[in-house]
């Protein structure tokens, strides 16, 4: 039994606690998850954004003009985060990842504040390095899987970055080498995953670098000059190319995984390929912007409606009904989405002739209280 | 991978957990049961928003090449033919699908399309425009009542706070140029409208699957609002009981229902709301960098405590 963090055992019973909700009170639990204690997914993002916050002001207050702000500060964040974990024994509860992320950035910057300014390995930044080394530092700690992630990101965007990358992408094709090593990251992660771990927190950091990566990798590739007709056929056939098939290799392995595994993070990495595959074939084929979201959002929602009616009636297991009973962060988040997609599709302001005088907002405004 | 079934199966062998939510949960665990719900909702999600965008740069693109009652027409048959699944559904007696759901979002976002161009196009109520807001509320109340979609509904309440004043979004929240106590008091007021609404609504339809949005949609304007009024002294002085009081009625709800995200609201909003008032008012950067420190360590504790009085429902 470990003071700095719950033995694998611990972290098991956990898990069970959370699935399982209130059918199991959660004091029958609590001793043999070794009295650590944890919260729930949208408690957790606030309170890892108020420790964030709070690390970030303890700067500003003892901003001294130096330094050496930067190391008492980052000091201090991770001495409490440290404090939570060992005499609180919180874990996987916000507060203290937040804190010690911030904490160990701000160390990260202070160190990179005593290098040569400019300082570069490779040909690309410390600066950068130092701040993902401590990010990903950080996560591992945490065992938080969001933060060892956006290190995973960063480190990809860093490596692309390199001139050792810039000479690849000279032989293969632009900024190929980013996405070619985010790639490999989310196939690795992908393979690893076929292990059975101890630790359920291992298996999530792996699912969010297969979910997350290949997306991620792919937005570093691309640009807004995919969406501009006149640089389509812009003569880096081969480049798209070698995208277009990595990215359709990546996403069949992934389907075929999260299918055979009946896990969820290789169905959103291959959804990931699929967003970045329509992307690289409207460049192929130059079509207008209009016809080719409209045509991708037929292709969705029809793939949608099909594979809803085909899995209404479970298959081998597989269905398309939800299986939560109470309401999620994914519940919460359609109906945020429902309504930003119909505030975008709503009537905005006439044209400034009309004599009707705006009570603010974009989205019209004024209908209680406007003048005429 | 991971499995919990050893955890599971010693807590079923103690009499821990009854039969069926053991059976249930060492189905999902196995992946005997699985479920692609959630990849489905964000695949239609993301079909409904990439036509949305599409529609609207072709409507921008081709006007003068098609006319606009052709448009209008052509919008509105789209509509008709999105909406044709939900319909059948409903005929049939049987509960529409997630797809369905979500092609009737389409339906009911291309038809605000629609309405809104062709108000803009033919100006139908002149200088009364800012009523089609209303228009579009009500149509879409019609429509999310008729098919008990609570997508729809969503969209029926985001045009109801268009029509007071208030973007309905949380970025509108987060411009705080927009934060005047007009402002505030316009999402106050539609905050008041949609929790009538939504207590009409359960009083006549004791079963409803609306009251999610509606109390999501009525804490947001209302904490708004609240906030909007702290900006401003001496609206601070109503605007900071209110806060208050609206917290404390937040989080008692969360507990009594179990659901973490009113904990959430009340304590966040509460704390945003009290450094956004008191912190300006304070001399010296550093005492108001302090205090608003004070203020976000009070309200991860209270968070946190309160976080563990919660019972939330077997997931």
């Amino acid at each position: 039994m470990s003071r700095w963090r719950p033995s694998p055992t611990e972290e098991r019973w956990l898990e069970l606690t959370e699935l399982l909700g209130d059918a199991v009170p959660p004091e029958a639990l609590a001793e043999r998850s070794g009295d650590w204690r944890s919260t729930g997914l949208l408690a957790r993002s606030a309170l890892f954004v108020l420790g964030f916050a709070a690390a970030a002001l303890l700067l500003g207050i003892l901003r001294s003009g130096d330094e050496a702000a930067l190391l008492v500060a980052g000091l201090v964040a991770i001495f409490a985060a440290e404090w939570l974990t060992v005499r609180r024994r919180l874990f996987a509860s916000g507060i203290e990842e937040g804190l010690s992320v911030a904490g160990c950035l701000l160390v990260g910057a202070w160190i990179a504040t005593r290098l040569e300014p400019r300082a570069t390995v490779a040909g690309a930044s410390v600066l950068m390095l130092v701040l993902i080394v401590a990010g990903g530092a950080a996560g591992l700690r945490r065992l938080n899987p969001f933060v060892t992630t956006c290190a995973a990101i960063g480190l990809v965007a860093w490596v692309g970055s390199t001139t050792a990358a810039g000479a690849i992408d000279g032989v293969i094709g632009r900024d190929l080498t980013a996405l070619l090593f985010g790639s490999l990251l989310a196939a690795a992660a992908l393979a690893l995953g076929a292990r059975e771990f101890r630790r359920p927190s291992h298996d999530r950091m792996l699912d969010w670098l297969v979910a997350t990566l290949p997306v991620a990798a792919y937005a570093q590739y691309a640009s807004w000059s995919a969406f501009d007709p006149s640089r389509a056929t812009g003569g880096n056939d081969a480049g798209r190319l070698a995208a277009i098939v990595l990215l359709l290799a990546l996403g069949s392995v992934m389907l075929w995984t999260g299918l055979r595994r009946r896990r969820h993070a290789p169905l959103w990495g291959f959804l990931g390929c699929l967003a970045g595959l329509a992307v690289e074939l409207r460049a192929a084929f130059t079509l207008a912007t209009e016809p080719w979201l409209i045509l991708c959002g037929l292709v969705a929602l029809i793939a949608g409606v099909a594979l809803d009616h085909y899995l209404r009636t479970p298959h081998d297991g597989l269905t398309s009904a939800s299986l939560a009973q109470r309401e999620g962060p994914l519940d919460l988040l359609q109906t945020a989405g429902a309504a930003l997609a119909a505030r975008r599709a709503g009537p905005e302001a006439p044209p400034t002739e009309s004599t009707f005088e705006g009570g603010g907002g974009k989205f019209g405004g004024g209908g209680a209280s406007g003048n005429f | 991978m991971h499995s919990l079934e050893p955890e599971l199966r010693a807590l079923h062998a103690e009499g821990a957990i009854d039969d069926a939510t053991a059976a249930r949960a060492l189905a999902r665990d196995g992946g005997q049961v699985f479920s692609v719900h959630p990849e489905l909702r964000a695949t239609l999600y993301a079909g409904v928003l990439m036509v949305m965008s599409g529609v609207g740069i072709a409507l921008a693109r081709n006007l003068e090449r098609i006319g606009p009652l052709g448009i209008v027409a052509a919008i509105a048959l789209l509509a008709a033919t999105c909406a044709v699944p939900a319909v059948r559904a409903r005929r049939a007696g049987r509960e529409s699908g997630v797809a369905a759901e979500y092609l009737l979002l389409l339906a009911a976002l291309l038809l605000s399309a629609d309405l809104a161009y062709a108000e803009r196009q033919f100006s139908l109520l002149g200088p009364l425009w800012s009523w089609h807001l209303m228009l579009l509320a009500v149509v879409h109340a019609v429509i999310a009542y008729a098919f008990a979609s609570p997508l729809v509904l969503a969209a029926s309440l985001t045009a109801l706070a268009g029509w007071f004043g208030v973007g309905g979004t949380v970025g509108h929240a987060l411009h705080l140029g927009y934060s005047t106590p007009q402002l505030g008091g316009r999402a106050l007021a539609c905050a008041t409208a949609i929790v009538a609404w939504r207590y009409a609504d359960r009083r006549a339809r004791p079963g409803t699957r609306f009251t999610d949005v509606f109390d999501h949609f009525a804490a947001n304007l209302a904490f708004w609002g609240a906030i909007a009024w702290c900006l401003e002294w001496p609206w601070a002085f109503a605007g900071l009981p209110l806060l208050g009081a609206l917290a404390y009625a937040s989080v008692r709800r969360g507990l009594r229902i179990g659901r973490e995200s009113f904990l959430v609201y009340g304590v966040v909003y509460a704390a945003i709301g009290l450094g956004a008032a008191v912190a300006p008012e304070l001399h010296g950067l550093t005492t108001q960098l302090g205090f608003v420190l004070v203020v976000v360590c009070a309200a991860a504790a209270l968070l946190w405590r309160l976080r563990r009085r919660l019972r939330e429902p077997v997931a």
